[in-house]
């Protein structure tokens, strides 16, 4: 298929989707907290809104029952956990090429 | 990262039984599929990647849009496939409810909205790449259209269900939960995107781990014979 078409069907499902986005943010609290924003819109409807599409000043956090119950070590060890494991199955798999070879000598 | 973020108690109790009763009628098909048809291993390997990345992501607010975390649920469903798509689905709003992250009430209504964002994107992404578009493009676009399912599945069940104590009748509700689902498209095309380079940079390095590229791949090229 032509590229242009490629590009042109993405472009057109981005432009549809942050034209939503905008709209969804603008009339659903602005630069609410997700969790925040979520509660007030279903309990109360549509709010005034206001506030930055960007806000670098709040930096990346962790979602706050996590943070606010004082479980930041156990998270950050289920991830380094979960991260091990997942590197660990990749390299074993990438050096092993058992499965299908052993059940075809089998045959 | 249409993720319903409501609390305990906040659906009536027949919308809890039929969302829960949903989604594991959705996980017995899954589990009856992979028995059946078998899983490879590198796919396994995938699997726990893709759900250890997903959870992780799940976890953290980035700073846009008024704070949102994304899900990578396209990704791992282009990834692992739509079986194991939807059991990773699972397993990261399981994880997620355990920490607090997410009712555990709404775990069978997060699993069919997670879930069907990892279906959508494979299908879509399998699809694109069989009308020969290139990995990014078909990448991108398949992950923001499986987001954007998951986001307009999970409007349909807050509207379905109604949500308890809230002041609203049932049309403004669905105002409202529109403009929670327009704010998750704008989010679905920046996630999108970012599944787009991901693809991309795999397909490059190890096409063999990307299902629907390598499948095709191997249909033009049978290979050299003698």
């Amino acid at each position: 298929m032509d590229r242009w078409k490629q590009y042109g069907g993405l472009l057109g499902l981005i432009i549809v989707c942050f034209g939503a986005g905008l709209w969804g943010f603008t009339s659903t609290g602005g630069a609410l907290p997700w969790a925040k924003r979520s509660a007030q819109t279903l309990q109360r409807g549509v709010q005034e809104s206001g506030g930055e599409l960007i806000d670098v000043g709040r930096g990346i956090v962790v979602a706050g029952p996590i943070r606010k119950g004082g479980m930041m070590l156990e998270f950050t060890g289920l991830v380094v956990l979960l991260a091990l494991v997942g590197v660990g199955l990749y390299v074993y798999v990438d050096r092993y090429h058992g499965f299908d070879e052993q059940e075809s000598a089998a045959k | 990262m249409a993720h319903i973020h409501l609390g305990e108690g906040s659906f009536p109790l027949w919308a809890l039984a039929l969302w829960t009763g949903l989604g594991i009628a959705l996980i017995i098909t899954v589990v009856y599929h992979v028995r059946k048809e078998g899983i490879k291993t590198h796919q396994i390997a995938l699997a726990g990647i893709g759900a250890a990345a997903s959870f992780a992501i799940f976890q953290l607010n980035i700073p846009v849009w008024g704070g949102i975390h994304m899900n990578l649920t396209g990704l791992v469903g282009i990834l692992a496939g739509p079986l194991l798509g939807a059991l990773i689905a699972l397993v990261v709003n399981i994880f997620s409810a355990a920490l607090g992250h997410g009712a555990v009430g709404l775990l069978g209504a997060n699993t069919l909205v997670n879930a069907s964002e990892a279906i959508v994107a494979y299908y879509a992404f399998r699809t694109l790449v069989r009308m020969d578009w290139d990995v990014f493009p078909a990448g991108a676009s398949a992950a923001t259209l499986g987001l954007s399912a998951g986001a307009i599945l999970m409007g349909a069940i807050i509207v379905v269900s109604g949500v308890n104590g809230s002041a609203l009748p049932r049309a403004d509700l669905t105002v409202a939960v529109a403009g929670l689902l327009g704010l998750n498209l704008g989010v679905a095309v920046i996630e999108g995107i970012l599944t787009g380079f991901v693809v991309q940079f795999l397909v490059s390095v190890r096409p063999d781990l990307v299902g629907p590229v390598d499948r095709v791949g191997s249909e033009e090229h049978p290979g050299v014979t003698a």
